[in-house]
């Protein structure tokens, strides 16, 4: 694999010789406020974000993608797949000073498929026949059947059962309060303002140099963006008009490291199988020629992200590299709407089939700038195909809510970040269609199905990479929703930061080995009562 | 009206009114482009000959935004006054003129609405309803409409108690005749400057929805939505917020001030 993560703008004194020291806070800042921080219930960025930092899952990626160990120090599959045994790590405890055993180990698998937990991510752990715990330090699962993402699917964080046993998991105060085993602990939450997070001092891989970390919440792109240049943030995600306009200037190179890599996703048209007008893929296909990608990537991400053609982008080994971004092509578009029966019969410039003009309401959610940009230069080109597009933007959690969970929408905007393995069963197989789950557009095909739970068994590599081309190359011809683009991570950091390392996976996953030389801290040091 | 114009500043505030009407109602001709027209390569370009205003994120003239923003700010003030001048007559007419239960119920349910902080109310209702201008405007005028209503009511109590109307009682003329052709016609006077002041906090209003996203939704530009895509780009594109935020400014400020001069025209010694 190529790597494809560039760092720019860093000083040349960032990546001095100095030792690690102690001391010091990170200021992360976000636009939206956690919400749940159990990691089985939590299901936006920002709580992903805090239950990353403070529970362990059982395996974990390394830089080079490689899976290794988290809170299990060694694993095994066997009986071709159909069985994995982990064994713990003897020195992790929760932050309470109790030792992570495997009966936690089976708590959390236990919670992960009661249907009384309101998780989105039972679906992986559905095929477990048995678990037993073996001793204190080793448990094993057996499978129905092989599943190959199940190594991954134990990345998710473990509970710690002593503290959760007697709770109702939707509703319990740790949702608020959480005490996990990871290299923070949770001190407090300020609702709306700020969760505070301090160093584990018995983190069993090392304590973290970073004393606290503070994850702030800054409702306002434009205000985050001016508290990270007056100092008051550290860490942040910036717009691509923030990292190509407004970061350009040396006091920004001299106090900030910017990056920039590829995020795992992409961002997408979504369309109702419910409406028949989108059930006919030629109206589709004829979406996808008449909307141009590269356009919407030069003008609103200012070139940072690529045209993508199907979920996988182009760093996944699940990639199909014979597709060709297709060229907008604006008489074949209105050739195959002409086809479905969608044509300018008055002369009024807009398309009518039945008498019915076509217009429909495209939904996305409010905050996010890029997409409200897309939103409107998708309206502008498809308006010149004759067809009326109407704008709404909504607050997030109606927009989820209300819209998508329900089902009430026509058309929608939105992005999906994807775990690493291609397996995509949550999102297009026809039977993850009910309320709340991720097939929310109602795909349905036979054949992906086939190839989804194909994937889902097949354990031989070049096997699986065939299969999830396929399903690259079927969700490109079938267009389910139209692939618009992947867009580039941006985070920046404050300088004094050292020793943060680029990769594939992005530049938090070694954030315990981050430092601050003691001459440049910024914070007091933490007292410890 | 001749002794209102003498007031330096209500004059000002009625002259500056009328510019705008004009340039709402001009708006077509006056604006040098298509306030839809994307054009990417220029997008945020400064202030210069070919763009007076610069141009927004999306290569869009801001001028010529600006020019059809004037179009819906005013249009959006005026329907939602009118929609509040309308509910708030009948219902305080309606409290004076007959009393008794009806009358209480009435100022109950205008307490009870004037409780509720009118910019929370909007945000509920908008969550609910679809945004879009024509909304827009009967939901601000439904959540604006208590302030008339205590008015009318007020002058009606003072009105029924008078001689021409105990006349017309006595003469056997029905409610809605008396309410009709003597109370509202009588009642009016203090609504008008009510609802001057009405149409410069409206457009305020419609400022603060769409800022929030939450108001005319794009791609039609009003005051508070180019001031709410420029937000993105402060301090690279100062002319995408300060532009409209002056143009709101003056506007809310002129309706302010002819509003003030008409309560002073109102409340001079008759001769």
């Amino acid at each position: 694999m190529v790597s494809v993560v560039t760092r720019i703008d860093s000083p040349a004194w960032a990546e001095g010789n100095s030792q690690p020291t102690t001391g010091d806070a990170l200021v992360s800042a976000s636009i939206g406020d956690a919400s749940r921080l159990l990691p089985l219930l939590a299901s936006d960025s920002a709580s992903g974000e805090i239950a990353g930092l403070v529970f362990n899952g059982l395996l974990k990626y390394n830089e080079r993608l490689e899976i290794v160990g988290d809170l299990a120090e060694t694993w095994q599959v066997t009986d071709a797949g159909l069985s994995l045994t982990f064994i713990l790590k003897p020195n992790a405890r929760w932050h309470d000073g109790i030792p992570v055993t495997s009966a936690d180990v089976r708590f959390t698998y236990e919670k992960l498929v009661d249907p009384n937990v309101h998780t989105p991510y039972s679906s992986s752990y559905e095929l477990i026949d048995s678990v037993e715990v073996i001793d204190q330090r080793t448990i094993r699962f057996r499978y129905r059947e092989p599943f190959a993402p199940a190594l991954e699917s134990w990345m998710m964080g473990i509970l710690p059962k002593h503290l959760l046993e007697h709770e109702d998991l939707n509703t319990t105060a740790s949702l608020r309060h959480p005490i996990g085993s990871g290299p923070y602990r949770f001190v407090r939450w300020k609702t709306g303002q700020l969760i505070e997070l301090h160093a584990n001092d018995d983190y069993f891989e090392h304590r973290p140099y970073v004393d606290r970390y503070l994850f702030r919440v800054i409702p306002d792109q434009a205000t985050l963006f001016l508290e990270l240049l007056t100092g008051s943030v550290d860490l942040a995600e910036l717009s691509p008009l923030q990292y190509q306009r407004q970061t350009d200037n040396p006091y920004v190179r001299q106090h900030y490291q910017k990056f920039r890599y590829p995020s795992f996703g992409f961002t997408y048209l979504g369309y109702n199988f419910t409406d028949p007008r989108f059930m006919d893929g030629r109206v589709r296909q004829a979406f996808n020629l008449a909307i141009d990608k590269q356009a919407i990537i030069d003008g609103v991400l200012f070139g940072l992200g690529t045209v993508s053609t199907g979920p996988y982008p182009k760093e996944s080994w699940a990639y199909e590299p014979s597709i060709a971004a297709p060229a907008r092509d604006f008489e074949k578009a209105k050739a195959l709407l002409a086809e479905a029966g969608w044509q300018d019969r008055d002369k009024d410039g807009r398309l009518e089939k039945d008498g019915q003009p076509f217009a429909f309401t495209l939904i996305t959610n409010q905050g996010n700038e890029v997409r409200r940009q897309v939103a409107e230069l998708v309206q502008r080109q498809l308006r010149e195909l004759g067809i009326d597009v109407k704008i709404r933007i909504l607050e997030w959690s109606t927009f989820v809510h209300e819209f998508i969970d329900k089902r009430r929408f026509e058309v929608v905007l939105l992005g999906w970040s994807l775990s690493r393995d291609p397996d995509l069963y949550d999102l297009f197989h026809s039977s993850k269609t009910k309320e709340g789950e991720y097939n929310f557009v109602s795909y349905a095909n036979p054949e992906v199905d086939q190839l989804l739970i194909e994937g889902r068994r097949t354990f031989d590599p070049s096997r699986r990479q065939e299969i999830y081309r396929q399903i690259h190359r079927r969700l490109y011809e079938d267009q389910p929703y139209t692939f618009l683009f992947v867009p580039n991570a941006l985070p920046i950091v404050h300088a004094r930061f050292r020793n943060i390392q680029p990769t594939p996976i992005g530049i938090a996953y070694n954030l315990i080995d981050w430092y601050v030389p003691r001459e440049e801290q910024r914070y007091r040091a933490l007292m410890q009562p | 009206m001749a002794n209102l114009l003498k007031n330096h500043l209500a004059r000002a505030g009625a002259f500056i009114l009328a510019i705008l009407a004009l340039i709402a109602t001009l708006a077509p001709w006056l604006a040098p482009y298509d306030p839809l027209a994307v054009n990417l390569p220029e997008a945020l370009f400064p202030p210069s000959s070919v763009h007076w205003l610069g141009t927004d994120p999306l290569g869009r003239d801001v001028l010529s935004r600006l020019i059809y923003g004037t179009r819906i700010s005013l249009v959006i003030g005026f329907i939602a006054v009118g929609v509040a001048v309308v509910i708030g007559s009948a219902i305080g007419v309606i409290a004076g003129f007959f009393g008794g239960w009806l009358d209480s119920l009435l100022m109950r349910l205008v307490d009870t609405m004037l409780s509720f902080p009118s910019i929370f109310l909007l945000l509920a209702i908008i969550a609910i309803v679809e945004p879009s201008i024509y909304t827009i405007m009967i939901v601000i005028g439904m959540t604006s409409w208590m302030g008339v209503a205590r008015l009318v009511r007020a002058e009606v109590l003072s009105l029924k108690e008078r001689e021409f109307v105990l006349a017309a009682k006595g003469l056997g003329a029905s409610s809605s005749r008396i309410i009709l052709k003597h109370l509202l016609p009588n009642a009016i006077g203090p609504v008008w400057v009510a609802a001057t002041l009405g149409v410069g906090s409206a457009i305020l209003t419609e400022s603060i929805l769409s800022y929030l996203g939450l108001g005319v939704q794009p791609p039609t530009p009003s005051w508070g939505n180019i001031l709410n895509e420029g937000r993105i780009a402060l301090g690279l594109a100062w002319w995408l917020t300060l532009i409209p935020g002056v143009c709101i400014l003056v506007t809310v400020l002129s309706f302010n001030l002819l509003g003030e001069g008409l309560r002073e025209w109102m409340h001079r010694p008759h001769n």
